[in-house]
């Protein structure tokens, strides 16, 4: 009986887990501990990850290029853009103002994501 | 938006670049196997299909190379390339001019109305459909057709 209620507890940890790692892929929200501090976007496989990042005011974002192909970072409304990222190169802007700023990959405009400043 | 809409046309931005690349290609390819079959099978009609292929193929290759640029001075604001970026633009470049110099060798040869083409013209041509198809996958990876969706 204890056997199988720990085998039951360890399954439910693993779904839990699991589900909290899928979901932390597509938006990310900072913890108070990581206010004020660097953030950062992996771009790889013709995507930003996370899709959405929310971070308090004066956070800065960093982009990382992971990918083989060249990627750009580029504000939809014009608040930042960076050159062209090779592999391994990177873009940060610091947020200073609350808002949404959603962005895109200039070479690949299909390529979006946002950062939600709060 | 819809395809035959007016704002996907001026909205498209660099894609049209992406589309038109297509039809120099498959001009080119396809005039070049005309023209090594005209030579194989001595037929006059394929190096005349070979001519008006390799023509529009070059004429195709005006839009192509504006677009280009274009997406370069717009996108990416004219910003100094490296990597893949590079070698696209140079290799883009250098397939346009040998695909004008390959329709510039049977234009010559038949204004001055002669009966055989230059042999020289074949390793041209087979030289400039391996550049041009160098080039067109390296545009492919470029525009991310291994990429997701």
């Amino acid at each position: 009986m204890r056997r199988s209620v720990s085998i039951a507890g360890l399954a439910a940890a693993l779904v839990l887990g699991t589900l909290g790692f899928g979901t932390g892929q597509k938006s990310y929200v900072a913890s108070a501990q990581e206010k004020t501090s660097t953030m950062e976007v992996k771009i790889d496989n013709f995507s930003f990850g996370p899709v959405e990042l929310t971070v308090p005011v004066g956070t800065t974002v960093t982009w990382t290029n992971r990918d083989d192909i060249p990627h750009t970072v580029v504000s939809t409304d014009k608040v930042f853009k960076s050159k062209v990222l090779d592999t391994d190169e990177k873009f940060s802007y610091t947020f200073s103002k609350a808002g949404t700023y959603p962005y895109f990959c200039s070479i690949h405009p299909k390529m979006t994501g946002k950062v939600i400043v709060q | 938006m819809h395809p035959f809409d007016i704002k996907t046309v001026v909205f498209a931005k660099h894609a049209q670049h992406v589309v038109l690349i297509h039809f120099p290609i498959a001009l080119f390819i396809i005039g070049v196997l005309f023209d090594f079959l005209a030579q194989w099978k001595t037929q006059r009609l394929l190096a005349a299909a070979a001519y008006y292929n390799l023509l529009v193929a070059a004429i195709a290759t005006i839009p192509v190379v504006l677009t280009g640029i274009l997406a370069w001075q717009w996108e990416l604001e004219g910003q100094k390339l490296k990597g893949i970026l590079l070698m696209h633009l140079v290799m883009g470049c250098v397939s346009s001019v040998l695909i004008w110099v390959v329709w510039l060798i049977h234009r010559r040869t038949r204004r001055k109305q002669e009966e055989v083409l230059p042999g020289y013209r074949l390793p041209i041509e087979a030289v400039a459909v391996v550049i041009v198809t160098l080039t067109g996958h390296l545009g492919g990876f470029l525009s991310g057709v291994n990429g997701p969706g």
